[in-house]
């Protein structure tokens, strides 16, 4: 059975059943009697569903405001507390954490770029495909130009780690940004799928001359040929002022 | 290779100028270079595109036995100053002769030249160092972020190493290690020198003559890594530093004054706390004695508690369980309060290895006899009396007694044998600290296939075997 069927044929259950029993029961029930029931039914669960989906948002939406209370907290304890305790509560809190990173107080800050490491750590984990995707979704939401350029540095590597298919071209437009083209390339040369690939392919057709090498080193990583862009480790750097001993 | 460069100077192209790679426009404050500096060290670029095996030192055994050992020095500050004066009896010896030093600290750097003494050459970028077809061996003192990547490049360039502990940072970084010296039969000696030790040679025999009978279960214990007390904000780096090159192969941030030096240990990415600086130590040890080198753990479990604030984040406290199979053994290694630490054993001092003045680390040995415990477990290793005064029976086992982890290393240099920690053991203790880490920090038992060296079913633990690196700091 097809899932769209199962799916159907669980619906009408509770009808089919209905008339069976007030058939057996010697009532004569009629067909619209039943629509009408099965109607109810579906609304009834309909709204039992929209109530659960409601509660859930209003738990997360509790436990994102108790989390942000504890990162910005004033004890240490409190907020370590806070960030070892952030994995559980997931995409709803990636873009409060992230508002969090740059306040002025340093710890503060750091404690909510650990809550939203946490969370990449923690939905990154086997079967929680569902939940991966949706912290990615919120991470590249935080890709873009209004976000600080330190924000957007570790969302880099966060997606690194976790992201898929849907990060490649987000990713992919920051190989023409020059504050953050190496993080980006990095970041893509680490996702394991074709996409990124290409994504870099496309990226070394029309990086600057300065970038070019780079992106051929994250091809080279992820197993392609480069040619005529050499494998260069001796670059020039700034010499030593120190003397030798005479 | 400044000879070389003279030469060419003008010969170079217009097209040159690609060569001068940089990341993120925010990474090159501190490399810029003005005209001629850019010129010179293009036309090194030009002249040398990718490191070159030396053609007279690739091969174990072309430095002649009796042949002075040509070296240079790759960080000078710390463990590095270190062994530049471990080697220093060598250099009376005529054993050896130190030909360059290189440090990306200028005031670490000239402390080492003046040390050094007249005719030894000055290097911020020890890649120029790799260059020199006269020198034959380097010893790399560098943090650990830096150590895959310039091994790497060293053994490439057929340069003889002593690299400090740990070997590696990352899985990928290890693999690439023990290929590249596959491939160039250089002879690496990693600084786990705990193996090298007099009371380590005792405590090994006394092991495997079966004196506490089958051992199941070896605990490794340390006092907890430290926190931050006295974080700072970021800013401008110290002129002396070059920062960019402190970096290398790490994603570029800005300064901060806890990065280092010294303190780079006590954060996850480039230093990895005490389970990667001691543990590449104590469980040296381990492997060695139980006989494991080349074999690893099936899965790895840990848990630790993180530091409250600071900019470092490696484990203050931690408890990892390391499962083998085939043979069936459990490891353990545990970060605790020093109040919870076992007690040292008194001394005289008169015994091999003198008094214990590290009794903070090392590890109990259980097996279904008796168990043995050893302190130390580095450059000063302390075996229980009762290894100590064990008296082997005709017929008993003996092992590899080392001359000394220096000497164990010249004679790999020039005979071709492997040296007591050679880059495959160092390797595989190094990654047994990573992988340690890696469970730590994802909060999840990571199940491990030794024969692929790779972490299976969990992707995002997969991807954390392997970080991208910065251009051109790469392996």
């Amino acid at each position: 059975m097809s899932m769209n069927n199962l799916k159907k044929a669980s619906l009408a259950a509770p009808a089919i059943l209905l008339l069976k029993r007030e058939a057996a029961g010697g009532v004569t029930v009629g067909t619209d009697d039943a629509k009408k029931r099965s109607r109810d039914e579906k609304r009834s669960r309909d709204e039992k569903r929209s109530g659960a989906e409601k509660r859930s948002r209003d738990e997360n939406r509790e436990a994102v405001t108790k989390l942000l209370s504890k990162i910005k907290d004033n004890s240490d304890q409190v907020r370590t507390e806070g960030w070892l305790g952030a994995g559980e509560v997931g995409a709803a809190a990636v873009k409060p954490l992230a508002k969090v990173m740059t306040d002025e107080n340093l710890e503060v800050g750091r404690a909510a770029k650990r809550a939203l490491w946490k969370i990449v750590r923690y939905t990154g984990r086997p079967n929680a495909a569902r939940e991966k995707r949706a912290v990615e979704a919120r991470l590249l939401e935080l890709l873009g130009d209004e976000q600080p350029v330190q924000v957007r540095r570790e969302v880099l590597w966060m997606l690194s780690e976790i992201g898929g298919q849907n990060s490649i071209n987000p990713i992919a437009g920051l190989l023409s940004n020059e504050q953050l083209r190496e993080d980006a390339r990095m970041s893509l040369e680490r996702i394991p799928n074709r996409g990124a690939v290409k994504a870099l392919k496309a990226g070394l057709e029309t990086a600057p001359e300065d970038f070019k090498l780079n992106i051929a080193q994250s091809l080279r990583k992820r197993g392609e040929d480069v040619p005529g862009l050499a494998c260069v480790k001796l670059v020039p750097t700034k010499k030593t002022n120190v003397k030798p001993a005479m | 290779m400044r000879e070389a460069c003279a030469h060419k100077e003008n010969e170079c192209q217009a097209g040159d100028v690609e060569l001068k790679q940089k990341g993120n426009k925010t990474m090159k404050q501190s490399n810029q270079l003005n005209r001629r500096e850019f010129l010179t060290a293009a036309c090194a670029a030009v002249n040398i595109p990718y490191f070159i095996p030396s053609a007279v030192l690739a091969a174990p055994g072309r430095t002649g036995a009796n042949e002075r050992l040509t070296m240079a020095h790759i960080g000078v500050g710390g463990r590095g100053k270190g062994l530049f004066r471990e080697l220093e009896k060598f250099r009376q010896t005529g054993a050896v002769k130190v030909a360059a030093v290189c440090d990306v600290d200028e005031n670490r750097l000239a402390d080492a030249a003046k040390e050094a003494g007249a005719g030894v050459d000055v290097y911020r970028d020890y890649r120029y160092i790799l260059e020199r077809r006269d020198i034959d061996a380097v010893v790399i003192g560098t943090p650990d972020h830096w150590h895959g990547v310039q091994t790497v490049h060293a053994a490439e360039c057929g340069k003889h190493m002593y690299l400090e502990k740990p070997a590696c940072c990352t899985i990928e970084e290890g693999k690439a290690m023990v290929a590249a010296a596959r491939k160039s039969k250089v002879s690496i000696q990693v600084g786990s020198q705990g193996r090298s030790q007099p009371e380590a040679y005792l405590a090994h025999r006394y092991l495997v003559n079966g004196n506490i009978g089958h051992i199941s279960r070896v605990d490794c214990f340390h006092y907890p890594s430290p926190e931050d007390n006295n974080p700072v904000p970021d800013s401008d780096p110290p002129p002396e530093l070059d920062w960019d090159m402190w970096l290398g192969p790490l994603r570029w941030r800005p300064y901060n004054k806890r990065y280092c030096h010294g303190t780079f240990r006590w954060l996850l990415e480039s230093g990895g706390g005490q389970i990667r600086d001691r543990g590449a130590h104590v469980m040296s040890c381990a492997m060695w004695w139980m006989g494991a080198d080349g074999t690893g753990p099936v899965t790895v479990e840990a848990t630790g508690t993180p530091p409250k604030k600071g900019l470092w984040d490696s484990a203050v406290l931690m408890e990892v369980t390391y499962t083998f199979k085939n043979p069936d053994w459990i490891m353990t290694w545990t970060q605790m309060p020093e109040e919870k630490l076992p007690p040292a054993e008194e001394r005289t001092g008169e015994e091999p290895g003198g008094k214990i003045v590290r009794p903070g680390y090392g590890a109990i040995y259980r097996g279904d006899k008796g168990q043995f415990i050893h302190w130390g477990g580095d450059g000063g290793t302390w075996a229980e009396k009762k290894a100590r005064e064990w008296e082997p029976p005709a017929g008993a086992k003996d092992v590899y007694k080392s001359p000394g982890h220096m000497e164990d290393w010249f004679k790999g240099i020039k005979t071709g044998a492997k040296t007591i920690m050679n880059i495959e053991a160092a390797v595989g203790v190094a990654n047994l600290c990573i992988l340690g880490n890696l469970s730590y920090i994802l909060g999840r038992k990571l199940q491990w296939d030794q024969a692929k060296q790779e972490i299976v079913g969990d992707e995002q633990a997969q991807r954390m075997m392997s970080r991208p690196q910065r251009h051109p700091y790469h392996l």
